[in-house]
């Protein structure tokens, strides 16, 4: 790494410039005067601008880091406390988890969107609701010039010359230069946090920053050297101010970055950029951007090659997702072809579209378990197995109705400056919270292996072998196998999703083709469609932690596998039976995302046959159907040896679900599932 | 039908032959290497082993034993384990079962260039099933690979050789009586078998573990190179020893004494069979 690096990569390691940041907001939370909300979110991002300090280091070509530790939430208490009481309101009611249109911004600057709101807010009378929005959409814009203006007196003062030059073009203009559209995406990216959206999504990074890499490249101004270098800094920056960002636990905060797959022209994107920034991501081990690469059938090895070091790394990703899968899904689904091509993933793994979509794919979850366990409760009702199945689908699909009906009503605060950021607000005068061409929402899928091996195990044991009597069980069940221990072993013994069983594996083709019918036809308030996913997000805890015991053997409170995954408490043949299974399902129609995950003992990487034989594993996953995979390399002894000395283990990185993040900065209850998914593998 | 024991059937074995493969481990060795690390492969009787993360301490399967004096695999304790940590190691497969077990993955290992290999213990344990079940994994496309110590009567060695594509073969210790010493055998047989195999015209690999001041001293790696020189091998791969060796043997109810210093350095002189035009690879 070039010494400038080194000591921008050493700033962030030493966490000391958090010291830096404001104790109290500098904010006179004036704002709240300001009745409709577009405007008053406006006014709160010019007021937080007003309030940051501009913070440069005389080594950062880029920079930018935030002072503000809290923004104020945009309704006052009395308000939030009506809204809450009149509306359904999701993960704090702000616009984020989306992907932002940044080649357009890129394309025209900002003056380009000004000009736009200039034309149409003409179209409007005073104080009507577009003009409010559009007026709302022209302060945000303002407000990103004060902050830019901010930044380039601060690095004229330290003689950072060519960022205070930048800064005189960008953002109002479309950048001249690679270096110049990496200034403007860091400003942009920093404006959207401070603008108190959440899970800001990088996007096809490949596709949109490109030109200005490949003039720059062609021309001679800039070498491969030096545009990795420029990128590896804008990754750094993506960390500086991670720890600030909202989510479940520290590190989920949705900053990925999609490489590769098919272009909107139906080409193949992956080109030198996407190995740039395969390469910057190698070398600096960092949390962000975490990243994704789309692929397919004709996916080079070596493309799985270079992301396979990667995961050599540790650093839980990348993850792949199967253009060939997911494209086809998302047309059914109603996604217009160039739309579906141009995919990338939410914060985690959830396929949505950059700048034309609000999706919401992760509303809520089904937890396939419950849904099995109500039908055992009855379980001496069913005089066969396709009786008690029968009674499952109904459970699933009554259930379904109810995931639906809670979405209605929902609250979603204005978030004028997203909008800018979005292809169409402008033009429609409309807020991003109001949506956008694809209104889509999507439902987890928790705990599939659970359910399908809990079904197997009441198939095998109390109806084919007839080993023991539904009544048996269901005591074992309430006991918590608490003096059933023969019985448990025998549950534990059954068959398991995951060991290419067609016995185990077909229940969970009936359960997640239950899952797609439960939510097919079904439409939601804002005009979009139900999506059904595989993955779990944080339910694969949150779900189970209240769960009984369950027929497969997992004890009361134990925790599901995370994503779409076989289930923690058994050995497995091994990876290909894995994969085997797990791409039987009919994963085009349960696409909202969710990967497979694979766990790796790190000693499989200790030399370079390993890294090659896991990249052709991938391949062949792709190859055979799989959607999305995700795959860890993970030693259990290092893990166990963080939690007793977490101070040697400070840059320990882990993928959670659908993130990575800093094994020492988990809830204990996190860092021991990703703990007990080692214990078979040594 | 013949039959076989297996201990372990590992899916995505990686340094087990070309491309991705499946490896069976037979249960069973004559040998008794000083450094195995794979103590489950020594007997050929189907044992009870526990395995040793997630262990409560609860004492349910010391309670119900009834042959504290000696393990005669009863499995009583087994299923009282809550955790389910206690397991048969071993696992009776005719060659039918193993075929259809296999077979099951055969297009995965097919498609990435892979196939099965046989391990163990020592595989060749198990010539007459092996000479059964290698031409029915190649009737349906599947690359068939052993990893052997070499050490075998002559008509095993050549019951197996003369179906399989392709083998990994052991040459450990080349000194006569070191080798007695540190692999519990003559290496004799292993050195005759080593020439069949050179004119056997099957595809070959030499293997090599790496014991710090056994395997790897100049004049032991020095002879290997002399013997696999102009072989017709298509090279060596180097073993180093694997400091988690001793890891397994609690398992099994044994205890893992190593004759030699676990902690030093292995010498990985890849050098050294470079001179002599051997390609060598530490893996």
């Amino acid at each position: 790494m070039e010494e400038r690096l080194q000591k921008i990569y050493d700033r962030f390691q030493k966490r000391e410039y958090r010291n830096l940041r404001q104790k109290e907001s500098a904010m006179p939370c004036k704002f709240y005067e300001e009745k409709d909300l577009a405007i008053r979110s406006a006014r709160r991002l010019m007021e937080a601008v007003e309030a940051e300090k501009a913070m440069l280091f005389a080594e950062d070509k880029i920079g930018m880091m935030r002072t503000l530790q809290k923004l104020p939430p945009l309704l006052t208490e009395k308000e939030a406390e009506e809204v809450r009481a009149k509306y359904f309101i999701f993960d704090g009611a702000q616009v984020g988890n989306i992907s932002s249109d940044y080649a357009s911004a890129l394309q025209g600057g900002l003056e380009g969107k000004l000009k736009e709101i200039e034309k149409e807010i003409k179209k409007y009378k005073t104080g009507s609701k577009e003009y409010n929005e559009l007026y709302a959409m022209n302060l945000t814009i303002d407000a990103v010039y004060a902050l830019a203006e901010k930044y380039k007196k601060e690095a004229e003062k330290l003689g950072i010359k060519e960022l205070a030059c930048a800064l005189e073009h960008v953002p109002a203009h479309s950048p001249k230069s690679y270096y110049e559209a990496l200034v403007m995406m860091r400003l942009l990216n920093f404006s959207l946090w401070l603008n108190a959206n959440k899970h800001n999504t990088i996007g096809r990074f490949d596709v949109y920053m490109y030109p200005y890499f490949q003039a720059d490249i062609a021309s001679g101004k800039l070498t491969r050297e030096e545009a990795l270098e420029l990128t590896s800094e804008f990754f750094i920056d993506l960390n500086f101010d991670a720890d600030l960002y909202p989510g479940v636990q520290q590190g989920d905060n949705g900053q990925s970055m999609v490489l590769g797959g098919m272009g909107t022209d139906g080409k193949e994107v992956f080109n030198e950029l996407s190995k740039v920034c395969l390469e910057a991501s190698l070398q600096l081990n960092l949390i962000d951007p975490k990243i994704n690469i789309r692929v397919g059938k004709n996916t080079s090895y070596d493309t799985y090659y270079l992301g396979t070091l990667l995961t050599k790394k540790g650093l839980g990703f990348p993850q792949y997702s199967n253009d060939d899968v997911v494209i086809p899904a998302l047309m059914e689904m109603g996604y217009e072809e160039e739309d579906a091509r141009n995919y990338v993933v939410a914060a985690c793994w959830e396929f949505i579209i950059p700048g034309v979509a609000y999706d919401i794919p992760n509303i809520d979850a089904l937890s396939y378990p419950n849904v099995m366990l109500t039908a055992a409760e009855k379980l001496e009702a069913f005089d066969t197995f396709p009786a008690l199945m029968a009674e499952v689908k109904k459970n699933l699909t009554a259930t379904c109705k109810q995931l639906i009906a809670s979405t209605k009503n929902i609250f979603v605060e204005p978030s004028p400056f997203q909008s800018v950021m979005m292809t169409n607000c402008i033009k429609e005068a409309k807020d991003i919270a109001d949506g956008s061409k694809y209104n889509n929402y999507g439902f987890h899928g928790a705990g599939l292996s659970t359910a399908a091996d809990s079904l197997a195990a009441i198939k095998k044991l109390v109806y084919d072998e007839k080993k023991y009597t539904a009544e048996e069980l269901k005591a074992a069940l309430k006991a918590n196998f608490k003096g059933y221990e023969k019985l448990h072993a025998d549950c534990l013994a059954a068959p398991k999703m995951g060991n290419n069983d067609d016995y185990v594996d077909s229940i969970a083709v009936e359960l997640t083709d239950c899952f797609a019918d439960g939510l097919k036809g079904e439409k939601n308030e804002r005009g979009g469609i139900f999506r059904a996913g595989t993955g779990s997000a944080m339910y694969y805890i949150w779900l189970s932690e209240h769960l009984g015991a369950t027929p497969d053997g997992r004890y009361a409170g134990e925790p599901f596998s995370a994503n779409y995954s076989p289930s923690l408490n058994v050995k497995f043949d091994g990876v290909l039976s894995v994969i085997h299974s797990f791409t039987k399902p009919n994963l085009g129609r349960i696409c909202n995302g969710g990967p497979l995950t694979l766990e790796f003992h790190d000693t499989l990487f200790r030399n370079d046959e390993g890294t090659q034989k896991v990249a052709q594993l991938v391949k062949l996953f792709v190859e055979n159907g799989g959607h999305q995979m995700q795959l860890n390399a993970i030693n259990r002894d290092t893990l166990l040896d963080a939690q007793k000395h977490p101070e040697d283990h400070k840059n320990l990185i882990v993928r959670v679900w659908g993130w990575s993040g800093y094994f020492n900065e988990l809830d204990v209850v996190y860092q021991n599932h990703i703990i007990k998914r080692l214990e078979f593998l040594s | 039908m013949k039959q076989a024991i297996v201990f372990s059937i590992e899916e995505f074995s990686v340094y087990d032959g070309p491309g991705i493969r499946t490896t069976v481990f037979f249960k069973g060795c004559p040998m008794r290497c000083n450094w195995c690390h794979n103590p489950e492969g020594l007997s050929q009787k189907i044992q009870v082993v526990k395995a040793p993360n997630g262990c409560l301490h609860c004492g349910a399967c010391e309670k119900i034993c009834a042959h504290k004096d000696g393990c005669v695999a009863c499995g009583n304790c087994i299923s009282v384990c809550p955790r389910g940590l206690i397991r048969y190691s071993g696992v009776a497969y005719t060659t039918k079962e193993l075929f259809e077990k296999l077979k099951k993955n055969s297009d995965y290992l097919k498609q990435a260039g892979g196939g099965v290999t046989f391990s163990g213990g020592e595989c060749l344990l198990y010539a007459d099933f092996l000479h059964e079940l290698i031409p029915m994994l190649k009737e349906i496309g599947v690359h068939t690979a052993i990893q052997t110590s070499g050490y075998a009567s002559e008509a095993d060695f050549m019951k197996v050789i003369s179906v399989v594509d392709y083998v990994m073969f052991d040459l450990k210790v080349m000194d006569r009586e070191k080798a007695i010493e540190y692999t519990g055998r003559s290496n004799e047989p292993i050195l005759r078998n080593f020439e069949l195999l050179k004119k056997s015209g099957v595809k070959f690999m030499a293997r090599t573990p790496l014991i710090p001041g056994v395997t790897d001293t100049e004049e032991n790696l020095t002879a290997i190179a002399e013997k696999v020189k102009n072989s017709g091998a298509l090279g060596i791969e180097l073993l180093p020893y694997n400091k988690m060796s001793g890891s397994k043997y609690t398992m099994v109810g044994m205890e893992y004494h190593p004759k030699f210093d676990e902690k030093s350095e292995v010498n990985a002189n890849v050098e050294l069979f470079r001179r002599y035009g051997i390609q060598a690879k530490i893996m």
